[in-house]
């Protein structure tokens, strides 16, 4: 017997598939404005606690402590940095199955399933919309925080912009993966919010993880998070680094294979299970 | 011809069923808390992991050979940085808690649909907030004393003041925490979504109270903001309490502030519900979300 199905995909039915994703999303975001406010100025308010402190620790200004680790005393260019890269993590990272997770709740997760096009898409879809907001409220954080608390890239930010890359392309390695436990536990805010502490913890999203006790570091440098961070920071800040900085371009590149290789195997694999209970639908 | 009315009820309010509507309340608050057991993870969890970012970060500002810590403990006559961090976080946490359990708890009542019918019950209207106030205090109780034990177990960090002083600090900043958390409960059901305030609220304090470090070292204008709000003196009261073994006579200048803000908060809390209250019935939207 012959199937046949009215849709034929192609290069540009995908494209299609991911504008409409993409302006659903666009179209939700701008319908509560106020989101927008709280995305900019939520990390300018979690990181004015350290500016102060900060101060408290510094001397005539210097806060020769932190550059002792860093090579740089500039401790609130290095956390906006890391404030910002956090942001799209967080976008990367946990925003695929959040987008899950509202859909279940919704009840349109099971339609979304029936499509002709790539789960994967759906995911990688759902974040596009996140990463362009991200991009604004981000920017707009930085003048803010470059008016506020006097962020100074004095390095290479292009040369920054492109280490980046690499990192959140393999982030969504991690997403994908992600987003296959929310199929499963159905119920993962505790699980998001503890993990994203301690990941953003553990890579130095705020902090130099040098300055970790000595049993925690090597936690630190198994993650590729930790690269990232440093090389991003390296490059635009003319920080001190952990390893020279061609080296840790190197590794985030790797990385970015080898997750994005693992997170879509351990979806599908994950996603053919729930098909096969039939618990896709439930939450 | 002209007909008298004498509306009857089956309900006889007094004082005792007042008291009996509150024990229902928090009886079934109590009863919620137990049946969803997450919780606990998250109580022993969040004391350790949301001041670790402030303290890892005063690590690192701390230097490798220690250069700035002497200059934070100058700055802020503080033993060591930890306890005086753990302080201003969990008094922030509190505050945060409180504003999403105690904040939201008629919201909610407002989601599930039941809102309208409990308000139909010949019963003490306020008791519906007052009673979520119980179970809580028990849980935030709990909560510090989690704190105290994990920071006291993994970092070492020692208590060098009277516990019943750090209790009767707490004792006093209840009416201006949960005041706040009243007046919040009553413009949540009017506003329905108020996510953006809680962010508002708790921002102010992560800001202006010192939870990370000393009020004095803000610029002049931020100082004066600071001075209008009930944590700044209960972060201040607790550190003293805590690590230099205040006693009640070095306490005052903080205790009093306190429980000022305490009966303007707790009345303001009060009269937010009552308008609150006479608003839903005149516009009956009360059930709606």
């Amino acid at each position: 017997m012959e199937i046949t199905t009215l849709s034929q995909p192609n290069l540009q039915t995908q494209l299609r598939a991911l504008f409409v994703i993409a302006h659903k999303d666009w179209k939700v975001f701008w319908r509560y404005p106020l989101n927008a406010v709280s995305h900019v100025f939520q990390p300018l308010i979690w990181i004015t606690p350290v500016y102060f402190m900060g101060k408290a620790f510094s001397s005539n200004g210097q806060a020769v402590g932190f550059a002792a680790y860093t090579g740089s005393g500039d401790y609130m260019s290095y956390i906006l940095i890391g404030t910002a890269l956090s942001n799209f993590i967080m976008t990367v990272f946990w925003g695929m199955g959040y987008a899950l997770k509202a859909d279940m709740d919704a009840g349109v997760l099971e339609s979304n399933w029936l499509t002709p096009i790539s789960r994967l898409q759906i995911l990688v879809g759902r974040t596009l919309t996140s990463l362009l907001t991200t991009a604004i409220t981000s920017t707009v954080m930085l003048i803010i925080g470059a008016l506020l608390f006097g962020f100074k890239p004095t390095g290479n930010t292009f040369a920054a912009i492109l280490t980046a890359i690499p990192m959140l392309i393999g982030l969504y390695g991690f997403g994908f993966a992600f987003a296959a436990i929310v199929l499963v536990m159905r119920e993962a805010n505790t699980m998001v919010d503890v993990s994203s502490f301690l990941v953003q913890g553990f890579s130095g999203a705020n902090f130099p993880v040098q300055s970790l006790p000595s049993w925690l570091i090597p936690i630190s440098m198994m993650l590729p998070l930790t690269y990232g961070f440093d090389a991003v920071r390296g490059w635009m800040l003319e920080t001190s680094t952990l390893l020279p900085l061609p080296v840790e371009v190197a590794v985030l590149i790797v990385s970015m294979f080898l997750m994005l290789w693992f997170g879509s195997w351990f979806f599908y694999r994950v996603e053919r299970r729930v098909r096969t209970l039939g618990t896709l639908g439930q939450h | 011809m002209e007909t008298t009315l004498s509306p009857q009820s089956l309900g006889k309010p007094g004082v005792l069923s007042d008291l009996r509507a509150l024990f229902a309340v928090v009886n079934r608050e109590w009863t919620i808390f137990k049946r969803y057991p997450s919780w606990i993870i998250a109580l022993f969890i969040w004391p350790l992991i949301f001041p670790m970012m402030y303290i890892l970060t005063a690590r690192a500002l701390s230097g490798p050979d220690g250069s700035g810590l002497q200059v934070f403990l100058k700055t802020t006559g503080a033993n060591e940085y930890i306890g005086y961090i753990i302080v201003g976080t969990t008094v922030w946490m509190w505050q945060n808690i409180v504003l999403w359990d105690v904040g939201f708890s008629l919201r909610n009542e407002q989601m599930r649909g039941t809102l309208e019918s409990n308000w139909l019950s010949p019963t003490w209207r306020f008791a519906y907030l007052l009673g979520q106030t119980g179970p809580q205090i028990v849980s935030m109780v709990m909560f510090v004393g989690i704190t105290a034990l994990e920071f006291g177990l993994l970092f070492g960090v020692r208590l060098n003041g009277s516990p019943w002083m750090i209790g009767l600090m707490m004792l006093a900043a209840i009416p201006a925490i949960y005041g706040l958390g009243f007046a919040f409960a009553s413009l949540v059901i009017t506003m329905k979504e108020a996510n953006a305030f809680v962010f508002l609220v708790r921002g102010l304090v992560m800001i202006f109270c010192g939870i990370t470090f000393p009020v004095s070292i803000l610029p002049e204008w931020m100082q004066s903001v600071a001075k209008f709000l009930p944590q700044t003196y209960l972060i201040h009261g607790m550190r003293a309490a805590a690590f230099s073994n205040a006693g009640i006579s070095e306490l005052t200048a903080d205790l009093i502030p306190l429980l000022l803000f305490g009966a303007f908060w707790l009345t303001v809390g009060y009269v937010t519900f009552v308008w609150m209250e006479r608003r839903a019935r005149q516009t009956g939207a009360i059930g709606q979300y």
